[in-house]
């Protein structure tokens, strides 16, 4: 009996000594990855730029750290076959071991997502365990990916952060933009009768002085990343771009709007009152009875008065309630020339379709097969806008209507 | 006498021997549950194996006969004092190897004529000096009674009825009862041609007197704690209870110590089969001393193979009387002023008698603060270890970076490193309990400012490991009990090492064989960890969280007896009926003015 417990101890002891530690890596073992951008070059194969942490650099509240002597990030690229291939090889030219799970951006290059499908190319990234379906997913308008990434970034240490922040400040202050993770895109361009959008980054001067740390030592840098609008999707491949009032029309529809400015015009003045949207709800719905479907946009906005340069009575109900009217209209074209627009590139951003699958699944499978390049260009697209402003602000009447009683 | 005295030395020495041998061969023999007790007194018939083991032992033995233990002795040769005094202090002189602390005082009664031998014989230091001087010798050497002529017998009633104006006085017959009470402390009265003699109780000397406690400390709530005196420890919590329902047994325990232990309970509220667990364990203690409460909690423990304490120990009164009318047991101890309560439940641990004296609202915050704790200083670095070496992926990012600049420098793995520091908390916190307290605040700045600081300079520990040690560390000083603090604090190095195998889930793992463990436990056959597993909802209101003192129905089931009723119903305060307020209007006021 006791020979028996000493054995069965035994093994039980060697069999954590034998197997602990399996997985074991070191936090000093490992290279984080912040970014990814995946580029293809001439011959057709894959150039990925990794964006690696430098730990030291990046934390300058340690003791003799180099904080801000040297750049929080080191870029290295490899080209290979496949994704994988590509990372594979990536190993060669880093002493640590690629780690993913703290990347939190995926940038495409403008070319590749023309050419191939996003769908096969982000197979890789939803396959591994390793990698976080909730990094961002971004386009490099203009210019490779790569350059994107290689870029360092003021105030944010890593150039990672930055687009990643920028997007999510933007989205919420400007309304042009939307943060679309992996996962995100995935579901999207696997759902019939929706197109992915994806928000578009582009490079504000030369990549060569970007990647200097002396880019980020002047208070103004000479190359800049900033954010510029939507990417617009057919079948998985980039279509075009929108930006402006096109991008915000589609973020809009999309309902995703959270705040943003419209510029109204008031009395033969342009663009003088900056009506600020604070909340709205945008539904869409899909009248199925007839054989093409009818699509009404119903938006409810609530917003504020921000900003006239016009004199305008705003103590006055009447003006305010045209004021409503001024911007609902404003609103309405603007969605309206969006919808215009898109439905002449043939491809439903807006997922319409799915209303309509929604709505009249019978209906959709006669649809379907054709619905991008047959029906949804022919859609018949009713925009109905409710506009409501809260409050105007710590002003009624502007000064300026008192200005002008003074000179007069 | 020179010789004399060398002689009864060996012979204590011997004596000595005998006793330890002879407890641990009987307790063996307990263990065994074998019937050979009685051939173990024959001399020859079991041990002829072990005959040079035995050969001291037989000779203890035989001059213990003597002396007299109760049971076989007496069948053999009577345990009975002497006619002689000389005899009898001739005994007590050899029987305590003539010890200069025993005051042998001789004293003649029974008027000129018929001089009638008599002394008192005491400890010095064990007995209050000023009654045995006021109260028996002086009294004994000035009573008229007795001047006049006396037998041994009279002098003996009269001394007892008359003199000696002491509480407690009793006639002893047999030497054992003799020694036990020489020893604590009372003073004996023996008279020439008696074969009794007088015991009056004259217990005293220097003792500490009741200090504020240092161990179980409370902001609020009495400032007593006990002392090293079980008299006074007694006394203190009767202090509390006052009720003849509050019942103490007494016994001694420990062959050569002969302390004094109690048990105290309350009637009709402490369950009748844990009192007599409680009882039953205490009787089966066979050992040579007993210098401490903790000797008691390790030989009544229900289960030794745990880093867990199964008996509670608390130095407050106010935390031994608030148990006891729980249904618990308390066990005294005589020379510490640690008491022990049983049974003990583990959530018994979390929980301090101030609780009970804040409202519940902030008590039910502490303790869930106190759990929170208790977590952390068990798994504190082994969160750390599996984290930074296998899921890097659960650290948020700008963490991750921090930390991973730190470990850029540092040479060692993060168990390695965590083990190091472990350790050396441990070591300071060791040598900073035992000194001095002038060295110990050396100990701390060296500790603190060397060790900590310049090991994070040199580069040999990263910072964010030297936070987690730290918080580790005050954690486990915040936690209520020392007891649970320091089975965690074992434990921890277990956590650790499971978490440096196996991650996360390592550390889940051990977890879970822990609250296994924890639930497998009992005392004194109660569940360890009820009222939360087996689950008691009723109960589950003085746990994690306490009810208002309002909603406390009732005692806990599975430790009071029949009498579990603790408050009347309708016992929340509620504000006066309106005293017309209602009434009372601005117009009233004018009037007035």
């Amino acid at each position: 009996m006791k020979r028996k417990w000493i054995l069965f101890s035994t093994m039980m002891i060697s069999m954590a000594f034998l197997s602990g530690c399996w997985s074991k890596k070191e936090l000093s073992e490992l290279a984080l990855i912040s970014a990814v951008g995946i580029d293809r070059d001439e011959d057709g194969n894959y150039m990925k730029a990794i964006q690696i942490i430098n730990p030291g650099n990046v934390s300058s509240g340690l003791q003799g750290g180099g904080g801000g002597q040297a750049p929080g990030v080191t870029v290295i690229t490899a080209e290979g076959k496949s994704i994988v291939d590509v990372h594979i090889n990536a190993s060669a030219e880093i002493s640590r071991q690629l780690y993913h799970p703290h990347a939190n951006l995926i940038v495409i290059g403008e070319d590749l997502a023309r050419e191939q499908p996003l769908n096969t190319l982000l197979d890789s990234f939803d396959r591994n365990a390793e990698f976080r379906n909730t990094a961002q997913l971004v386009i490099a308008k203009k210019s490779p990916a790569a350059d994107l990434i290689k870029v360092l970034s003021p105030v944010e240490k890593l150039p990672s952060e930055k687009i990643y922040k920028t997007l999510d400040v933007t989205e919420k202050m400007r309304g042009e933009n939307i943060t679309v993770s992996l996962q995100d895109f995935i579901k999207t361009s696997a759902s019939p009768g929706i197109e992915p959008v994806l928000s578009s980054f582009t490079l504000e001067g030369d990549v060569k002085e970007g990647k200097k740390q002396e880019n980020i030592q002047q208070s103004q840098p000479e190359t800049i990343v900033k954010a510029d609008g939507l990417a617009i999707f057919k079948e998985d491949k980039l279509v075009d771009f929108y930006s402006g009032n096109m991008a915000r029309g589609v973020v809009w529809i999309l309902d995703r709007v959270k705040q943003t400015d419209v510029l109204l015009d008031w009395k033969k003045n342009k663009d003088a009152i900056t009506y600020s949207v604070i909340r709205q709800s945008t539904s869409v719905s899909a009248d199925t009875s007839k054989d093409l479907p009818e699509i009404t946009v119903n938006v409810k906005a609530e917003g504020m008065i921000r900003e006239t340069e016009a004199p305008v009575k705003l103590d006055d109900p009447n003006v305010i309630h045209e004021l409503e009217k001024t911007a609902e209209k404003e609103i309405k074209e603007q969605l309206e020339r969006t919808v215009k627009q898109t439905q002449n590139k043939k491809t439903d951003i807006f997922g319409f379709g799915q209303t309509v699958y929604r709505k009249d699944a019978d209906k959709w499978k006669k649809l379907r097969n054709n619905w991008n390049d047959d029906y949804f260009p022919n859609l018949k697209v009713k925009v109905n806008v409710d506009a409501f402003i809260r409050r105007t602000g710590l002003r009624t009447a502007p000064n300026l209507s008192e200005i002008k009683e003074k000179y007069e | 006498m020179q010789e004399n005295k060398n002689i009864s030395f060996g012979h204590n020495e011997f004596n000595i021997q005998g006793k330890v041998k002879g407890a641990m061969a009987s307790f063996f023999k307990r263990r065994k549950k074998s019937i050979q007790i009685s051939k173990n007194e024959e001399p020859g018939s079991g041990q002829e194996k072990k005959k040079e083991e035995t050969g001291p032992m037989q000779a203890g033995k035989s001059e213990e006969s003597s002396a007299g233990k109760s049971g076989e002795a007496s069948q053999k040769q009577p345990d009975a004092l002497y006619t002689s005094l000389a005899a009898n202090l001739d005994k007590i002189k050899r029987k305590t190897g003539n010890s200069p602390d025993v005051v042998i005082r001789p004293i003649k009664v029974g008027g000129a004529q018929a001089e009638l031998e008599t002394a008192v014989v005491y400890v010095k230091g064990l007995v209050d000096d000023q009654s045995i001087h006021d109260f028996l010798i002086e009294s004994l050497m000035n009573n008229a009674e007795l001047q006049k002529e006396l037998s041994p017998e009279k002098a003996m009633k009269t001394i007892k009825d008359d003199v000696v104006a002491i509480g407690g006085i009793k006639s002893v017959k047999k030497w054992d009862d003799l020694f036990a009470d020489l020893m604590s402390g009372n003073a004996l009265i023996l008279i020439d041609g008696s074969e009794e003699a007088l015991m009056a109780s004259t217990q005293g000397g220097q003792r500490r007197s009741v200090q504020e406690p240092t161990t179980n400390v409370a902001i609020r709530g009495s400032k007593e704690s006990f002392t090293e005196s079980l008299e006074t420890n007694q006394a203190m919590v009767r202090r509390i209870i006052n009720n003849p329902d509050l019942w103490v047994e007494s016994m001694n325990l420990g062959k050569m110590t002969k302390t004094s232990v109690s048990i105290m309970y309350i009637n009709g509220i402490a369950k009748k089969e844990i009192v007599d667990e409680v009882r039953t364990r205490l009787k089966q203690i066979d050992i040579d001393s007993i210098l401490e409460s903790g000797y008691i909690e390790q030989l009544i423990e229900d289960q030794t193979m745990t880093t867990f304490p199964t008996v509670y120990h608390t130095e407050r009164p106010d935390a031994v009387a608030g148990n006891l009318l729980e249904g618990r047991v308390a066990v005294f101890v005589n020379g510490t002023p640690f008491v022990l309560l049983a049974p003990a439940v583990f959530i018994q641990f979390f929980q301090s008698v101030e609780d009970y004296y804040a409202r519940f609202d902030i008590s039910t915050a502490i303790r869930f603060l106190r759990v929170l704790i208790f977590f952390i200083s068990l798994v504190g670095p082994a969160v750390y270890i599996a984290a930074t070496t296998f899921h890097q992926e659960m650290i948020p990012t700008a963490l991750a970076i921090i930390v991973a600049a730190q470990r850029e420098s540092s040479p060692f793995p993060a168990f390695v490193e965590a083990i190091i520091m472990e350790v050396t908390f441990e070591i300071l916190r060791e040598a900073g309990l035992r000194l001095p307290k002038a060295i110990g605040a050396t100990v701390s700045i060296v500790g603190g400012l060397v060790v900590g600081q310049a090991a994070v300079q040199a580069g040999i520990v990263s910072p964010a490991m030297l936070i987690v040690v730290a918080i580790t560390a005050i954690a486990s000083f915040a936690t209520p009990s020392y007891a649970i603090a320091i089975s965690a604090r074992l434990i921890r190095f277990l956590f650790m090492v499971s978490a440096a195998m196996f991650g996360f889930y390592g550390l889940i793992l051990a977890l879970i064989m822990l609250i296994v463990h924890l639930c497998s436990l009992r005392s004194f056959g109660i569940p360890y960890m009820s009222p939360l597993a087996p689950v008691i909802p009723s109960e589950l209101g003085d746990t994690i969280v306490r009810k208002p003192l309002w909603a406390f129905g009732k005692r806990p089931q599975l430790i009071a007896a029949e009498n579990r009723t603790r408050e009347g119903k309708n016992q929340k305060p509620k504000p006066p009926e309106s005293r017309g307020m209602k009434h009372y209007t601005r117009k009233e006021e004018k009037d007035e003015t």
